[in-house]
């Protein structure tokens, strides 16, 4: 197994950081084959310090991606399953008695962790979703009048079920706009599944995988994607895609301010996996549709995978018509 | 010597070289000075310091030549103001052949300056004003260049590309500013009460005492205009095609014609012969494209007066003097002249006062004449005595034998003989004076006269060019008086210049004349009397009805206040416009040449996509291609900008590439 790697953490180069970056995915794409691309998505929303919403159908990879995440990040882990009884105290903890004291004390749950798994994001109620809402947003959880720290690095990966919409509670847009990356699996390609097939042993479990780097460094990796220079022109270039979804016929609300810095985060890390320190419109261009598209709320009021879809179509529709700076 | 330096020094001397020519388009430097310079700003564009080693040995010539001009003042033959302009351009030509340094510098931009106020106490014309902003922008460049210069520490290499951007827009503004001052602000003008003198690019036609045959008539492409007049009664047509009579020669010794006439007195107004009824005025303009002391009017003059010289210092009232065979001169010189003169329509002339001399002379013929021209007469007139009618047939014959050419090269010792017998070809003078000699020959008086023949409407009068010289012939006719009959075939009596040409001229005189008038003329007075014709109100029966300016002051500034917003916005546009990155242009290329070579970006594609594209379809573009791209994002994003000739040296590989593909 490939040995952490600590360079970063003592003198940052692009160099070392796309190293990381290429060893997570490497990771990530032994137990996910054939999602390549996916894979450094996820690598460039992490990097970018976001959180992750993985929507696709059972069964195509969508746990084992995220604990493959964690582990080759060398991050604690856990998997909520979310149900319609799930309460917030069941993600956040509780006050526990001790009689003996006469005190309480907080009993951490599972949102205390680096990398969190929340499956089936949607199943859960309203009051559910908005207290991991809170952690997402600001890295804190708020019990009966007092705050505690979650974990740093702390990222989410979600998934929901764009299909099986029955007795679900669409996340509201202020959720949504919480996460930085919207990704499809989607079904492997044939040839990759047959391969599944046949080298079924021989896939390493992700229990197996070793951590690449760990939050340390990670964090730092964070911090040296944050501060890559970003030219005038692109940076305007950004806002005026976020305006042209804004003024587009078939898009009832377009892209918010939090949503223009998401892109400009992403294309940072994007730049990157190109071995560059400075952004580029093509950068901006690469992370377009999984930063934008679930942010959109679109005039045709339609749901799911569908709506998915046609967002992601506007909004290549829009990056063909928006000059870019050259 | 840096690039910059050639170019500073380069600017320098072709601004002085503008100055100089802001003098010597008024025609008045003499024509050594014009060389001498003309030889010293060759000699420096071409980098030929010469007086480099010897700056002061080579300035005792200045003084030698100082002394030439002041004793051609001294003497009369030059005037003070025009030999002060003319040491001033050989200063400025000793300076530009001396070492180049900063302080020659200040020395070539001073002796310009001196050179441009000179051009304007020797001229104010429209050419004058060209070689004006011509010498303030090239000396402005050298200035700034040379400020840049300075900065930059030595050894470095001095930006000139990104300078002189700045450097020229700021003095296109400047100039634009300049000339809107000069224009929209009221001025004193040099003589509040007169006009300007008007003088142009020089003589180019004169009448000489004499005329001599032979010789090329290039005279008659000239298409300068000489003369301009309004006539009253004003004829109205569009071609005048009139005969404007100068001088007329009644002495022909074989090789040239003169006049026997002896001046006689100078007067404010002459008259020469009684005046009728149906008397043409003239109001005639004489240009300086003229450059003689003739006046010269329609036939047949009966009057001259009121004459105007105009020089450099201004314009004042000359006498006339009226000399032999009817000739009328201008005492006073001048650039140009401007006069009045009345007279008779073609035909009507009864009363030629001649002395018995000059009607003596009016049969004379040369010593030694040819007997074949009373034969060639004798045998054309065919014993038809009758002045006018014999003249005529002589004339018809001459048109129908002879024919016109202004191809005639060599003198030749008997240049009637040789046009009637052996050339039989020959341009005005020639018919002419065959004309005239064969009258004689018979016993009728004729005299040659020349002048202009033409006449072409522009505007509210008539011009004649220095084309339109021609020479005819006057047979004296028994109560009558002189007969214009005129030899020359009638397609070639007026100016044969190129059209084009002739348009292209008369498209200059207009310019200029029009620059004259409401630049140069637009004095002070003239601005206040036209802002009160604009803002008083229509006269008329109800004038007292408002005290508003008339609606057409409203209109103008309306339009006005269009117009300077309209510039404005065009302006803010262009200013704010952002201008494209210097890798841009390297990105262009790219797209250019592959473009070129059938490789087309799709809509919307920027070159970073296309060359992520071009690698999977077209793996040999590759190897050129993704350097070169990742170079231009780094200059372009990356704030790496790109070193000179670096995108020429990226760009090659590309381009070698393109060509191996092309040729296979």
């Amino acid at each position: 197994m490939n040995p952490p790697v600590r360079a970063l953490v003592a003198a940052p180069t692009v160099d070392a950081a796309r190293q990381i970056m290429e060893r997570i995915a490497a990771h990530l794409s032994r137990v996910v084959q054939g999602k390549e691309a996916q894979a450094r998505l996820t690598v460039t929303s992490v990097v970018a310090g976001g959180h992750v919403l993985l929507e696709d159908v059972p069964g195509v990879g969508k746990t084992t991606l995220a604990e493959a995440l964690a582990r080759a990040c060398g991050l604690s882990f856990s998997r909520i399953q979310f149900t319609a009884d799930l309460m917030p105290t069941d993600i956040l903890g509780s006050q526990v008695f001790h009689a003996a004291s006469a005190t309480f004390t907080f009993r951490q749950g599972p949102l205390f962790r680096q990398l969190v798994l929340a499956d089936e994001l949607n199943r859960a109620p309203p009051r559910t979703q908005s207290a991991l809402l809170e952690g997402m947003a600001h890295g804190q959880v708020s019990l009966d009048g007092a705050t505690w720290p979650l974990p740093a690095p702390f990222t989410v990966v979600a998934t929901q079920n764009p299909v099986d919409l029955t007795g679900t509670y669409p996340l509201p847009d202020s959720q949504l706009d919480r996460f930085l990356m919207r990704l499809s699996l989607g079904h492997p390609a044939p040839d990759v599944e047959a391969r599944l097939l046949t080298t079924r042993g021989r896939t390493p479990p992700v229990e197996a995988l070793e951590a690449v780097t760990g939050p340390e460094e990670l964090l730092s990796l964070r911090a040296f994607a944050a501060e890559l220079r970003m030219d005038d022109a692109v940076a305007e270039y950004i806002v005026r895609l976020a305006q042209a979804t804004r003024e587009h016929g078939d898009i009832e609300r377009g892209a918010s301010t939090r949503a223009v810095l998401a892109v400009g985060g992403a294309a940072r890390a994007q730049a990157l996996w190109e071995g560059r320190d400075f952004v580029t419109p093509g950068d901006v261009r690469a992370v377009l549709v999984p930063c934008l598209a679930h942010r959109l709320m679109l005039r045709s009021n339609v749901q799911g995978a569908v709506a998915r879809e046609e967002a992601s179509h506007l909004l290549e529709e829009l990056a063909r018509k928006v000059v870019a700076p050259r | 010597m840096s690039g910059a330096s050639r170019l500073r020094l380069m600017l320098r001397d072709l601004g002085a070289g503008a100055a100089f020519a802001s003098m010597a388009v008024s025609g008045q430097l003499p024509a050594w000075t014009l060389l001498l310079f003309g030889l010293a700003l060759g000699s420096a564009l071409m980098g030929w310091r010469i007086f480099a080693q010897r700056t002061k040995a080579t300035a005792a010539l200045l003084l030698g030549v100082a002394g030439v001009l002041a004793f051609s003042v001294y003497a009369g033959s030059t005037d003070l103001v025009v030999a002060s302009c003319a040491f001033a351009g050989l200063i400025a030509g000793h300076r530009l052949l001396s070492t180049p340094e900063p302080r020659t510098d200040g020395q070539v931009q001073l002796a310009g300056l001196l050179m441009v106020a000179g051009g304007a106490a020797l001229s104010g014309e429209l050419a004058f004003a060209l070689c004006l902003v011509a010498f303030c922008v090239l000396a402005s460049l050298s200035m700034g260049l040379s400020v840049v210069e300075g900065a930059v520490p030595p050894g470095e290499p001095v930006p000139v590309r990104a300078v002189m951007r700045p450097l020229g827009l700021g003095i296109f503004f400047a100039v634009c500013g300049a000339a809107a001052f000069f224009l929209l602000f009221p001025r004193l003008n040099w003589n509040m009460a007169a006009r300007r003198s008007a003088p142009g690019l020089g003589a180019t036609t004169g009448l000489a005492d004499t005329v001599r045959l032979g010789g090329e008539g290039t005279l008659k492409s000239n298409p300068r205009v000489v003369l301009r007049a309004q006539l009253t009664p004003d004829p109205l047509q569009e071609r005048l095609d009139a005969y404007w009579l100068a001088r007329t020669y009644d002495t022909f010794d074989g090789q040239e014609w003169t006049s026997i006439g002896q001046p006689k007195r100078s007067r404010q107004r002459v008259t020469l012969r009684h005046g009728g009824e149906q008397s043409i005025h003239q109001r005639i303009e004489l240009l300086p494209a003229y450059g003689a002391t003739t006046l010269v009017a329609l036939e047949t003059p009966t009057r001259l007066g009121n004459a105007l010289a105009h020089s450099a210092t201004g314009s004042q009232r000359t006498s006339l003097t009226e000399m032999g065979g009817g000739e009328v001169r201008f005492q006073t010189p001048g650039i140009a002249y401007s006069y009045e003169a009345t007279s008779l329509p073609p035909g009507a002339d009864t009363t030629t006062p001649m002395s018995e001399a000059e009607r003596g002379q009016l049969l004379a013929l040369p010593d030694r004449l040819d007997p074949r021209v009373a034969a060639l007469a004798q045998r054309v007139l065919e014993g038809e005595k009758e002045p006018v009618a014999a003249a005529r047939k002589l004339a018809a014959f001459l048109q129908r034998e002879y024919s016109y050419t202004l191809e005639l090269s060599g003198d030749v010792e008997e240049p009637l003989v040789d046009f009637l017998f052996v050339r039989k070809a020959g341009h005005c003078e020639h018919f002419a004076t065959a004309l005239t000699l064969l009258l004689r020959t018979q016993g009728i008086s004729a005299r040659l006269a020349s002048g202009f023949f033409g006449g072409e409407r522009v505007e509210e009068g008539y011009v004649v060019r220095a084309g339109d010289a021609h020479a005819w012939t006057h047979v004296l006719t028994p109560g009558r008086g002189f007969v214009t009959v005129d030899a020359t075939p009638p397609a070639n009596r007026a100016s044969q210049s190129l059209a084009v040409l002739e348009f292209l001229t008369g498209l200059y005189e207009a310019l200029e004349t029009r620059w004259r008038s409401t630049v140069v003329d637009f004095s002070l007075r003239d601005q206040m009397q036209m802002a009160q014709s604009l803002v008083r109100p229509p006269r008329g029966p109800r004038r007292d009805s408002t005290r508003l300016p008339p609606a057409r002051v409203w209109g103008l500034a309306i339009a006005a206040g269009l117009v300077t917003y309209s510039v404005w916005q065009l302006f803010s546009r262009r200013l704010s416009a952002p201008k494209p990155h210097q890798a841009t242009h390297l990105a262009d290329a790219v797209e250019h040449l592959l473009g070129e070579a059938g490789v087309r970006m799709r809509e919307g594609e920027a070159l970073e996509e296309f060359t992520s594209r071009l690698t999977r379809e077209q793996p040999t573009l590759a190897a050129p291609l993704v350097p070169l791209t990742r170079r231009y994002l780094e200059a372009r994003f990356g704030q790496r900008p790109l070193q000179p000739g670096e995108a020429e040296r990226l760009l090659s590989p590309l381009r070698r590439v393109l060509q191996t593909r092309r040729a296979s």
